[in-house]
Order: C-alpha cells, then sequence, then structure tokens
C-alpha cells in the first residue's frame, strides 16, 4: 500500500483511479489517458494561486501526487504575468484542461470562490486555512465537493494526528455512540491566537495602489476599500473584510483536532458568548476569551490571555468512560475504531473523501466565524446548526452570510 | 423632566488612544534599552496604529448616553465624520462610536432605537454637506443595522459610481423591499452596475424579474450573462431551462463553466421542487453534449442525479 509519504506517479495514479472508473469516471480523461486520450505526462497538472508566504509551502503538501507546477497565479504579478505560466486572473487557470489539482494560498476572502471555481471545472483542491470567510462560504464549498465528486482538503493537517491517538479515538468513540447524554467535557485553548500581531490599523490613510498590484480582483468579494499596505501580504488578516485576525488564522489549527476527537463534524456550538472590547468596523481587535456550548453540553472555549480578565467559569475537562455506567462502557470496548483518515494524495487516488474535506473542515471554521461574530457584536448569540442562522438576532445573521460584491456570489 | 444635553464631541474623545499615541507618549527606560529587532520593517504607515479598545461597560455607557440624545445627538456625531483621506480627518473615534452605536441598536427590544439610528444614517445620505467617503461609511453601517426605512435612500444610490456597490450590499444585507429598488434601478444601469444588480435581483430571488433576467442572458457584457444565469437558476424557475442550455452550449471556457453550473443548479432546484421532468431534461441533454473530456466530471454529475432520480 502507498504510504502518504512516497509520491504518486502519474501511471500509479491512474492504476489507482481504474477501479473507480467502472461505476463513474470521476477522475478527468486526460488525467487517465485511455481510449483517445494520451496521458501527457508521468505528473499530475497542478496550478498554485496565491503564491505568497504559504503558497510553495501549500502547493508542496500535494508532493505525494508528484504534480508538475503548470501555473501560478498572483494578483501582484500585474508586470509579469504572461497568461502562459504566470497568471494574475485565476479563471485563465482554471479554463486550463491539463490542471488536475489546485493549491489555493491567496487570502481567506479568496478560499471558497476559488475552490468552489475549481471544482466546478474539475480540478481537485488543497485550499490553505482558514477554510473561509464567514459561515455560509463553508456549505457552499461542502455542495460543490459534493455535487461535482471532487476532492477537497483543506491545508491544516492537526485532525490526522489526533485520529491516531488512542485517548482521542476513545473520546471520539464515547462522543459518536450517542450513550453520553449530557457532555461535561470542557475544552479550552488558552493563548496562541496572536490576536495583537494579527489585529488591523486604524487611522490609516489610504496610499497609492503598487503598479504590478491587481487591487480590483485583490479585493474581489469583499466590498471596496482604498489601498493600504497593511491590507496586503499577511497583515491583511487584521481587516474583516479578508479574514478575522488571529483567531481567524490560527483557530483550524487548533479547533480541526477538536472537532474530530469529540465527533462535531457534522454540527456547530448552539450559544456563545465573547468577553471584548467593542469591535472596529473595519480593523479586526482584540479579544479576552469566547465561550461556545454544544447542545450536548460540550464546552468550547479560547481564551487569548491577551486582554482582559482569564476566563475562570469552567476548568479543562475531557471525557472519560468513567462518564458511563458499566453495560455502556462495554459497548463502547466493542465499537470498532473510526477508519484511518485519507491524505489528500490517497483521497485522489480513490475518489473518497480527504480527511480534511470540505463538510467537515467547514465545521472546524464554523467555530471561529460563530466566536468571532459573538466578538464582533458584543452579546451572546443563539446558532441553529442545522439552518445555519442565528436566532434572534438579524445583525448577527447577516454576519453568516455576507453579500459578496459582483461578479462574485456562492 | 430636564436632561443634560451630552456633549458628543468630549464623548468621543473618552475614546482611547492609539498605541503608537500612548508609545509616542512613554518616556524611554534608560536601563531598558530597546531590543535589536531584525525583523522590523520601516513604518510606512504614517500615524496608522494598532489599538487596545475601551473597556466594554465605559464604552457601553458612552453609546447609550449618545442614543438617549436621539436624532440631534446622533446628527452631532455624524458630523464629527472624516475619512482618513479627508485633510481635516483626525482620528478612528467618531466613526467607531458610530459603530458602537449601530451594534447598541441592534439588540433585542431596541427596535425603536434601530429605527431611529437608521432613519437618521438614511436621511444623511442625502446631505450635500457630507463627502462621498462619509456617505460610504453610513451606507456601511445601514448594511449593519438598517432596516426597511433604508431601504428607498439606498436605493437612489444604486447607479452612483462610488456608492452603488456600497448601496447593493446594504440591500442584500436587508433583504426586506430591496428588490424593487434593485428592479428600478436595472432599468436604466450601465456596465458594472448591472452585472451587480442583474447578480442582486438572483441573491434576492426575485421571481418578478424573471423575464429581465431571460434578456440579461443575451447581453453584450459577460459578467452581465452569467449573473443572469445564475440568478434564473437560483430562481429554480423552469421556463429557463431552454435558455439556460443554450447560452451554457454556446460559451466557451470560464463561461461555459460558469453557465454549466447554472444549469446543474437549476436541475437541483427543479428536483427539489417536484419537477422530476424537467430536471431529468436538463441532466440528458448535459450528458449528451459535455463529451470532451475536460468535462467528464459534468457527465459524472449528470449520471449520479439520473440514477438517484429513479
Amino acid at each position: 500500500m502507498q504510504t502518504h509519504r512516497q509520491r504518486i506517479t502519474r501511471r500509479k495514479f491512474l492504476q489507482g483511479s481504474a477501479a473507480v472508473v467502472a461505476t463513474f469516471t470521476i477522475v478527468p480523461r486526460h488525467v487517465l489517458g485511455g481510449q483517445g486520450n494520451t496521458a501527457p505526462s508521468e505528473s499530475v497538472g497542478g496550478a498554485l494561486i496565491g503564491v505568497g508566504g504559504r503558497g510553495p509551502g501549500t502547493f508542496n503538501e500535494m508532493k505525494e501526487l508528484n504534480p508538475a507546477k503548470l501555473a501560478q497565479c498572483d494578483v501582484r504579478w500585474l508586470d509579469r504575468a504572461d497568461n502562459k505560466t504566470t497568471y494574475t486572473d485565476f479563471r485563465r487557470v482554471l479554463e486550463r484542461k491539463d490542471i488536475d489539482v489546485v493549491a489555493i494560498a491567496t487570502p481567506p476572502h479568496w478560499h471558497a470562490l476559488i475552490s468552489i471555481a475549481a471544482m466546478e471545472a474539475g480540478k481537485d483542491v488543497l485550499c490553505e486555512k482558514p477554510m473561509t470567510r464567514f459561515i455560509a462560504e463553508g456549505r457552499a464549498v461542502a455542495e460543490a465537493e459534493k455535487r461535482y465528486g471532487r476532492i477537497f482538503q483543506v491545508g491544516t493537517f492537526g485532525r490526522f494526528g489526533a485520529s491516531r491517538d488512542r485517548n482521542n479515538i476513545l473520546t471520539r468513540k464515547i462522543m459518536k455512540s450517542g450513550l453520553l447524554k449530557n457532555c461535561p467535557a470542557a475544552h479550552i485553548i488558552r493563548g496562541g491566537f496572536k490576536v495583537k500581531e494579527w489585529s488591523g490599523l486604524v487611522n490609516a490613510k489610504p496610499q497609492p495602489v503598487p503598479p504590478s498590484l491587481d487591487w480590483n480582483l485583490y479585493v474581489g468579494p469583499s466590498p471596496m476599500k482604498p489601498f493600504h499596505p497593511h491590507r496586503i501580504g499577511g497583515t491583511h488578516r487584521g481587516y474583516w473584510d479578508y479574514e478575522g485576525g488571529g483567531l481567524a488564522d490560527m483557530g483550524q489549527h487548533f479547533l480541526d483536532p477538536f472537532t474530530w476527537t469529540y465527533g462535531k463534524d457534522d454540527t456547530a456550538p448552539v450559544e456563545i458568548e465573547a468577553h471584548a472590547p467593542p469591535a472596529h468596523h473595519d480593523a479586526v481587535g482584540m479579544w479576552g476569551w469566547v465561550e461556545l456550548k454544544y447542545a450536548d453540553g460540550l464546552t468550547l472555549v479560547f481564551d487569548s490571555g491577551e486582554w482582559g480578565e482569564r476566563y475562570d467559569r469552567k476548568t479543562s475537562r475531557g471525557v472519560s468512560l468513567n462518564d458511563l455506567p458499566e453495560e455502556d462502557q462495554k459497548k463502547i470496548a466493542e465499537m470498532p475504531d473510526p477508519e484511518p483518515l485519507r491524505t489528500f494524495a490517497e483521497a485522489v487516488r480513490t475518489r473518497k473523501p480527504a480527511g480534511g474535506n470540505a463538510e467537515a473542515a467547514y465545521r472546524t471554521v464554523t467555530l471561529m466565524h460563530l466566536a468571532n461574530i459573538a466578538i464582533r457584536m458584543g452579546r451572546k448569540i443563539r446558532f441553529d446548526p442545522i439552518k445555519e442562522v442565528i436566532l434572534g438576532d438579524e445583525e448577527a445573521n447577516r454576519l453568516v452570510n455576507q453579500p459578496m460584491r459582483a461578479p462574485w456570489h456562492i | 423632566m430636564a436632561t443634560t444635553k451630552p456633549d458628543i464631541a468630549a464623548l468621543v474623545d473618552q475614546m482611547p488612544e492609539t498605541d503608537k499615541e500612548i508609545a509616542a507618549k512613554q518616556k524611554p527606560d534608560p536601563d531598558k534599552p530597546e531590543p535589536p529587532d531584525r525583523k522590523r520593517r520601516p513604518d510606512n504607515y504614517g500615524g496608522a496604529s494598532k489599538f487596545t479598545g475601551p473597556d466594554p461597560e465605559t464604552a457601553n455607557k458612552i453609546f447609550a448616553e449618545i442614543l438617549a440624545g436621539g436624532k440631534e445627538s446622533i446628527l452631532e456625531l455624524i458630523a464629527l465624520l472624516r475619512d482618513p483621506s479627508d485633510a481635516d480627518f483626525k482620528n478612528y473615534k467618531a466613526g467607531y462610536v458610530l459603530h458602537g452605536l449601530a451594534l447598541s441598536v441592534g439588540g433585542a427590544g431596541k427596535e425603536r432605537q434601530r429605527r431611529l439610528f437608521a432613519e437618521t444614517l438614511a436621511a444623511q445620505l442625502g446631505s450635500d454637506k457630507l463627502s462621498k467617503a462619509v456617505k460610504g461609511f453610513l451606507i456601511r453601517e445601514l448594511q449593519v443595522a438598517g432596516g426597511q426605512e433604508a431601504v428607498g435612500s439606498l436605493g437612489r444610490y444604486l447607479l452612483d459610481e462610488e456608492l452603488g456597490e456600497y448601496a447593493v450590499q446594504a440591500l442584500l444585507a436587508i433583504r426586506e423591499g430591496a428588490a424593487p429598488q434593485v428592479r428600478k434601478a436595472l432599468a436604466t444601469a450601465k456596465g458594472t452596475h448591472r452585472s451587480a444588480l442583474v447578480q442582486a435581483l438572483g441573491v434576492l430571488r426575485d421571481s418578478e424579474s424573471v423575464a429581465v433576467l431571460k434578456k440579461a442572458l443575451g447581453d453584450e457584457g459577460r459578467e452581465v450573462r452569467l449573473a443572469a444565469a445564475w440568478a434564473l437558476a437560483n430562481l429554480g424557475d423552469a421556463s429557463s431551462a431552454d435558455a439556460l442550455l443554450k447560452s451554457a452550449d454556446a460559451a466557451e471556457g470560464w463561461e461555459r463553466v460558469q453557465q454549466t453550473k447554472a444549469c446543474l443548479v437549476l436541475a437541483e432546484k427543479l428536483l427539489a421542487a417536484g419537477k422530476k421532468s424537467e430536471a431529468v431534461r436538463i441532466y440528458r441533454h448535459l450528458q449528451d453534449t459535455r463529451t470532451d473530456s475536460s468535462e467528464q466530471h459534468v457527465r459524472d454529475v449528470a449520471l449520479r442525479a439520473l440514477q438517484s432520480a429513479r
């Protein structure tokens, strides 16, 4: 069996796909070769969209597929794009028939739209975290993944490590068994959110757009604002228009193992409360802590340690077999272990969902978005995890599915 | 009972200084020389800075005091607003406080305050004393807290070169009463305004716009055509199926992918609405016509849908 460390040649990639083709030919024909189609090379065609700090690393996450980097795209390349191997407009990249897999490392306000567009064009996607900028985008990516039968993997891999840990496996079994009616666990994450580091500037005066930057395309679906250098190049994290501060940036790392371990890949908290100063309309700012409660009682807490008082409502606590009566403990012991999570390459080869697939990853990123909405509102919010709406608070609900600047939409 | 009129400028000034301002006032400690920071970049940000934010309790009292002053106090606050690009811009504080009010009036049981706030902002959009940039800020705050009372004022800005996009987004957030404003503006819209308004009708799922949207499928602008196809699909209008398929078949590249997506979305909507035969017709058409290897995934979508629809 291939290990995830090994590189996959196009020939092996094709062999791995053959069994799947018998039912549905999901892998593009130009990838498979076959009658009337010649596989053009031994490697899968790859593209990187967003070539900033994380770009090369994100592309490298696909190395098991041995992708040939046929195209790179960045909105800062007006001075060098040749529309052959270098591009500024991702749409031109996605039109190419020789590209099978796309790595996306743009700022997050583009993640969902480019992921969806890539899957619509028949590509598989590995997308940098955080997966989305607001909650409804996550649902849209998951729908595209399902509709087009494409592979999506978010660029955080903490859940893979968590899924191999015996304690985490036991916790997942207990939670998934449905035997624990009221979950007493409190999962508290203290520090590491880079709140001040990734907050935005106030009093920033507009500056001229650099000649090599396509500012209109950079802004894309977000509200058009005057250019300022702090709005690009990593510090974009400090603006609600593009990300959601250190919480959005770091959260998917911390929370992806949490959602897997506690079996929360298919739901969301129902009550969220934050301790923070009033939010700025444009710049992401400070916050102290956020408490998120699930319907079963499970509590998740982010304590930034950077503002206000320390969270002290609860203390950290997991779940154990001792939380169940003896007969239920036996049932847990009889439960099979969960299936190992598939890497992106394994998922591409087998056409089965990757470990960090869109449906699971968007439930993780929803946690950060809900926390940020509570921070921005300054009041407790209630969320319906099925309808995915905030209840009884129209202002807060407007942040769940934010209008996009045309021509962009989900 | 006589009430004391709040001093708005003084209340606004109570917002905290920025980190840079605070640091500038601190005297360097000779015992603690600043450590060399190799990663430090030159400061190209002028007076821009991060800030820590006020104590929530203090800030909320200030917001409440301003709101208690009614329309006059809100107007006074609006008069203090300056855009950072304005020569007389001082600091972030007035805008921050106005946003604080927008958030305050959104809580439960505050509908009367919210309405007054939104009406006051909406009325100021017609002021000739405010710059376009400040009006843009007011529109974005109406996107936060505005309701039906603001749609008429926002509708008047849909075709404004600088404020049109903000107005569309605010109306889409408000939704209620937005469609007639969008329809009216679309009648004379051109260029990017046109595609934004067509898209907005799709977001609003405005069933009264089907005819207009079908016509827009043949528009000379690519973005208008794409927006129209998506809008019709989003509406789930069965009568649009042939027009959508025809547009998609004729399109190439990015446009073909997007037009095809519109067909698939329409088929899904029709299936969900119980219109199976119309949906099956779309899927069969896509299965028969998407013969290029690069469109294999579309054939697969159609095949799966047809199998599950049996």
